[in-house]
């Protein structure tokens, strides 16, 4: 099947800033697509440029086998999109938003089912400027899909949501692709991208540094499960490195991460290394290894840095 | 056609629920009309003004002169000494004092030209701009009845303008025209606070034209104009009684919207420059300040220096408030109509298309 969206060497700078420095994917029909990275990875520039808000200086873009750039209007119509921080009309209330959104297009949602898909039927009269967070964010997603778009982007849609809120709008999500929407995701929240997306690609400086699912990108790089720890004291991170079955060690402050092809074997070591040391363990737990560990692999950083 | 529908009452729904925007737009200008209102008119009908009489002279000349001064409704005669006369003038109880000098009737009879003399405060307006004409006019008819000589081109003296526009007739079309440039130019800051709060960017993810936006935007400004100046004009015409020319009330409405709208152009073109509503506010006030003195809202042009003429040859507001005044009391022409709105149609045109070069999502 031919892909939805085709990108080859994508290239976009501002003055001396190369925001997208040859960026290259495809997303097929039907799929959950994350972009993961950093704030100025290039992420926004490049979903930007394939909903044909930006223009591009070289690579080429296409979505529905058309350009954006020079089908800008028509990629528009059959495209959903949702922004950050948007501060709509305050005085507006809920309902008249949808219907004002739903009037730019040609194919337009039922405003009632969409208000009650996305759980604002309480808020339907409310004025948009009287919304908590989580509300916004709620209705900004339902204008996003307020003309049943083929193509949906999503930029941290669960921002401002409290767990219970946001575990519902992943269900919203895998409804929309239960529908045949392809869907862009773009987000903050590892557990998102694990959760939602069948394959992520993760961005740092411009670039693509991985593309795959977030099973395999997380097997490709580690192996064995993570042992973590919290603690006032200075610890050397060669010396832990250098503790039996230790593949790799991290510090984030006072949390520090060691990866273990044999967890309770390094643990023995670990407890014995630190009464030795006179070092003190303030708390201890296992965890398989995520997202956030590919990342932090990769690119040295975590992603909210 | 339908999301132009739903911008206009987008608009309109944004308008009516903002007490701020519905203060400004509509309570303040009629709050400010009014207190002009009833600060200079209030009766303008059978408004006489004080003028002193001094007549030093005791030739029947004299009182003939003296009785013709007292037949114009427009002046209230006192007579009286010239220290008394003069020392009333000086607080304020006379508008001015006309003084008729010792040998007055026997060098008439002579035919030696006479000259009167008339004290006036010159810091006062009102009596620059309507008394000393009216007395100037009053001399002549005098001067005629006493020496005999039968003019052969007479002049109506009702025709006289001075005489019907007073002060409050000459400064409320000019609040008017302030009120649209005002309500044009700060129109355009809902396009920068649309900006500014990323709505625009939203926006331009979907498939909605600007034009569309612009488009409904600027018929939804024409509806607030056309309310606001109506209402105006009603609080004009009853607190201030200001006479106004009915029938020219639909001209006057087509060069309010032209005029609203050539200023809501300029706003938008300002609106591309502004970041954020602050930083909007500061400029159009620059821009539209300097307009209330050098277009004619409050004083006549008449009196400004000539280094300054090409400056007030160049706003905008120049045109519109002659259009209105024109149009509204009948007031002296600046600019023929023509030229008044051809002028603000190359703003309008002008602006629009620089607007739309510079205009921006975000």
């Amino acid at each position: 099947m031919r892909p939805l969206i085709e990108i080859s060497d994508l290239t976009k700078s501002y003055g001396s800033l190369h925001a997208v420095r040859g960026v290259s994917f495809a997303v097929a029909e039907g799929e959950i697509f994350g972009m993961l990275g950093p704030n100025g990875a290039g992420k926004t520039t490049t979903v930007e440029i394939i909903e044909g808000l930006r223009d591009r200086d070289g690579g080429r873009v296409s979505v529905f086998g058309l350009d954006p750039a020079k089908a800008g209007s028509e990629v528009k119509g059959r495209t959903g999109v949702q922004l950050q921080q948007v501060a709509l009309y305050p005085r507006l209330r809920v309902r008249e938003v949808i219907c004002l959104f739903a009037s730019f297009y040609d194919r337009q949602a039922n405003p009632d089912e969409l208000i009650s898909l996305l759980g604002l039927e309480e808020r339907r009269n409310a004025r948009v400027g009287e919304l908590s967070g989580g509300q916004a964010q709620r209705l900004s997603v339902a204008l996003a899909v307020v003309n049943v778009p083929e193509l949906l982007f999503l930029d941290e849609p669960s921002t401002g949501m409290d767990p219970q809120a946001r575990r519902n709008l992943w269900d919203v999500i895998r409804g929309f692709k239960a529908d045949g929407m392809t869907i862009v995701l773009t987000t903050h929240y590892m557990e998102e991208a694990e959760r939602l997306c069948d394959r992520v690609a993760v961005m740092d400086y411009g670039k693509i540094i991985a593309l795959d699912t977030p099973r395999n990108l997380v097997h490709e790089h580690f192996e064995q499960d993570a042992i973590e720890f919290s603690s006032t004291m200075d610890w050397s991170i060669s010396e832990l490195r250098g503790l039996d079955f230790v593949s790799s060690a991290t510090a984030q402050g006072s949390e520090y991460s060691l990866f273990s092809t044999n967890v309770p074997g390094t643990m023995g070591h670990l407890l014995k290394f630190s009464d030795a040391k006179g070092l003190s363990i303030d708390g201890m737990r296992v965890r398989h290894a995520t997202l956030e560990d590919v990342f932090l692999k990769l690119t040295g950083r975590t992603l909210r840095d | 056609m339908n999301s132009v529908v739903q911008l206009f009452l987008t608009n309109f729904r944004e308008f009516v629920r903002d007490r701020q925007a519905l203060f400004w737009t509509i309570a303040f200008p009629i709050v400010f009309v009014g207190i002009f209102g009833i600060v200079l008119g209030g009766g303008d009908e059978g408004a006489s003004y004080d003028i002193g009489l001094v007549i030093e002279d005791d030739s029947q000349e004299a009182t003939v002169f003296a009785a013709i001064l007292e037949e114009f409704d427009a002046f209230e005669i006192s007579r009286g000494l010239a220290v008394d006369e003069l020392e009333q003038l000086q607080e304020g109880k006379r508008s001015a004092v006309v003084q008729v000098p010792r040998g007055f009737g026997s060098a008439l009879r002579t035919g030696t030209p006479q000259s009167l003399q008339i004290h006036y405060d010159a810091s006062q307006l009102t009596t620059q701009q309507v008394i000393i004409p009216v007395l100037l006019r009053a001399l002549d008819v005098a001067d005629r009845a006493i020496t005999q000589t039968r003019p052969v081109i007479t002049a109506e003296f009702r025709t006289l303008q001075a005489e019907k526009l007073g002060y409050v007739d000459f400064v409320m079309p000019g609040l008017i025209a302030m009120s649209v440039m005002n309500t044009g130019v700060f129109g355009a800051i809902q396009m920068v606070s649309l900006r500014e709060r990323r709505v625009l960017r939203r926006l331009s993810a979907t498939p909605l034209s600007v034009w569309k936006l612009v488009g409904a935007d600027l018929a939804f400004k024409v509806v607030v104009l056309l309310v606001s100046t109506a209402i105006l004009i009603v609080t004009a015409v009853l607190v201030a009684k200001v006479k106004i020319n009915v029938e020219n009330l639909p001209s006057l409405a087509a060069v309010v919207v032209l005029g609203g709208a050539a200023f809501l152009a300029i706003g938008f073109f300002l609106g591309a420059f502004a970041k954020t509503e602050q930083g909007f506010f500061a400029i159009a006030q620059i821009v539209t300040f300097p307009m209330l003195f050098l277009s004619g809202v409050f004083f006549p042009l008449d009196g400004m220096p000539d280094w300054i003429r090409p400056l007030i040859t160049a706003l905008p507001l120049t045109y519109l408030t002659d259009a209105v005044r024109q149009l509204m009391v009948g007031g002296a022409p600046i600019n023929a109509m023509s030229i008044n709105v051809v002028v603000l149609v190359v703003f309008l045109v002008g602006f629009l298309g620089l607007a739309g070069r510079f205009f921006k999502y975000e």
